[in-house]
């Protein structure tokens, strides 16, 4: 997900650099997405989580 | 006095208990997939305010560019679109996040009343919470008019015919247009008419929230991130584009759909004009009465409001405010204290609880969250428990 965030990231700025606004704001939202799924992959790993107060 | 609550008496107690029973489960699957505190169903009220959020931040930025006339409209939004770097993605944005705005308060909706929390002191956020979903079917309504395409057009002339089968409905159509015939002043009214109840939905939140003591106003980092990339893909992928112009001249029968605000639109192809105003007066109708129905049990057949109003023993009050957090109705608020108390850890309070008793549901909440024995439930008293507890044991 980290590599593919990359990609997106890259695509962002080619976007940009060729005034395809459309396809720069997609990725945008892609790279928002793989990175809630990076977080939710965290959580499930148990890499982050709730203080232990609350678990 | 039985200690488990008697089974639903009417069909429609006996539905809603099993539908309630469905909701549980579905939480149960929800949260084998996600940690429990990731669960989106939980976090429903949040979603919308979320999508709400959006949509003010990116309608703030339409508003710089938007010019409100009959020539200008279309124009502006087309100039937008194409030209303003972005631009059509923070158009695409509004209107996805409208579609997610009413989706998160739909399900609110659906999930509150399936898990009964619009009964007793909840009557107060489910009634805020229709006039959340009335007020947002109409921005949404407006907001497609404010683009003044050929389905603009169509939808104020269909809207038009509804106001009409009112009564007095030729003056409501006057004031709806500003005149006898679309003009200008039509495109400020639509402007008005979407910022003006779009505006409203934030005092709207504030009723809805008043009476809540812990409301979760915003859902967790990985729904924001996700919801949030889902509209700018969304915008980027299926662009939010105009049609044709709306000239006087043109009379579309067809225009694309959006089946989350505009589905009484379609809906007039078999119903006409009055069936949905009748209809659309039935459902809002029916939202606001759901708390008042008497369809589900009375709270003494329900066998839960037997306790008596919470009451404060004043000498053990320590003014420690844990039962004044803890009270998920508002129900608690602390005041000065007139005296100090009896006990020894009440000697030095300077605040007192207050129960305020036509906000307690008898719920018990504030018993188990005060450590210094300073609440009880006049006819629920611990005697009591113990004595219901050896009788469940006994049986």
């Amino acid at each position: 997900m980290a590599a593919l965030s990359v990609l997106f990231a890259f695509g962002i700025v080619a976007g940009e650099a060729t005034d395809r606004w459309f396809f720069g704001g997609a990725l945008v939202g892609a790279l928002l997405i793989a990175y809630s799924v990076i977080i939710l992959l965290l959580r499930k790993m148990g890499v982050v989580g709730p203080r232990k107060s609350e678990r | 006095m039985s200690v488990t609550a008697p089974p639903p008496r009417s069909p429609y107690g006996r539905l809603m208990t099993g539908v309630l029973r469905g909701t549980i489960k579905l939480d149960v699957v929800i949260n084998r997939i996600y940690p429990s505190d990731f669960n989106p169903l939980y976090y429903t009220g949040g979603l919308a305010n979320l999508f709400l959020f959006v949509l003010v931040v990116s309608g703030i930025f339409l508003f710089f560019y938007y010019e409100a006339s009959l020539i200008g409209a279309f124009a502006s939004v087309q100039y937008l679109t194409e030209r303003v770097p972005y631009g059509g993605i923070v158009r695409g944005i509004h209107r996805y996040a409208a579609d997610g705005f009413i989706v998160a308060v739909l399900l609110h909706v659906f999930r509150n009343w399936f898990t009964d929390r619009y009964l007793f002191a909840r009557d107060n956020p489910w009634i805020s919470g229709m006039f959340l979903l009335v007020f947002g079917g109409f921005v949404g309504f407006t907001g497609y008019q404010l683009v003044w395409d050929e389905r603009a057009q169509a939808l104020t002339a269909m809207f038009l015919a509804m106001l009409r089968t009112l009564p007095g409905g030729a003056w409501l159509a006057r004031v709806f247009i500003g005149g006898s015939g679309i003009s200008d002043a039509t495109i400020v009214r639509a402007l008005y008419l979407h910022i003006g109840p779009a505006s409203a939905l934030y005092i709207l939140l504030w009723w809805h929230y008043t009476r809540l003591r812990h409301p979760k106003i915003w859902p967790p980092a990985v729904w924001v991130l996700f919801c949030v990339g889902l509209v700018f893909l969304l915008a980027g992928v299926i662009p939010a584009l105009s049609g044709r112009p709306a000239t006087p001249a043109a009379q579309p029968t067809a225009f694309p759909l959006d089946i989350f605000f505009l589905w009484p639109f379609w809906l007039m192809n078999w119903l006409g004009a009055a069936g949905i105003v009748v209809l659309l007066g039935v459902l809002t109708a029916a939202g606001f009465a759901i708390p008042y129905l008497g369809w589900r049990e009375r709270p003494q057949e329900m066998d839960v409001r037997h306790a008596g109003v919470a009451q404060v023993i004043d000498g053990n009050c320590t003014g420690c405010e844990l039962c004044y957090y803890d009270c998920p109705y508002n129900a608690i608020v602390m005041v000065p204290s007139p005296a100090p108390g009896f006990s020894r850890a009440a000697a030095n309070r300077t605040l007192l609880a207050v129960v305020v008793e036509s906000r307690c549901v008898e719920c018990g909440i504030c018993i188990g969250a005060c450590p210094f024995e300073a609440l009880e439930l006049p006819k629920f008293l611990e005697r009591d428990v113990r004595a219901r507890v050896l009788e469940a044991v006994q049986a």
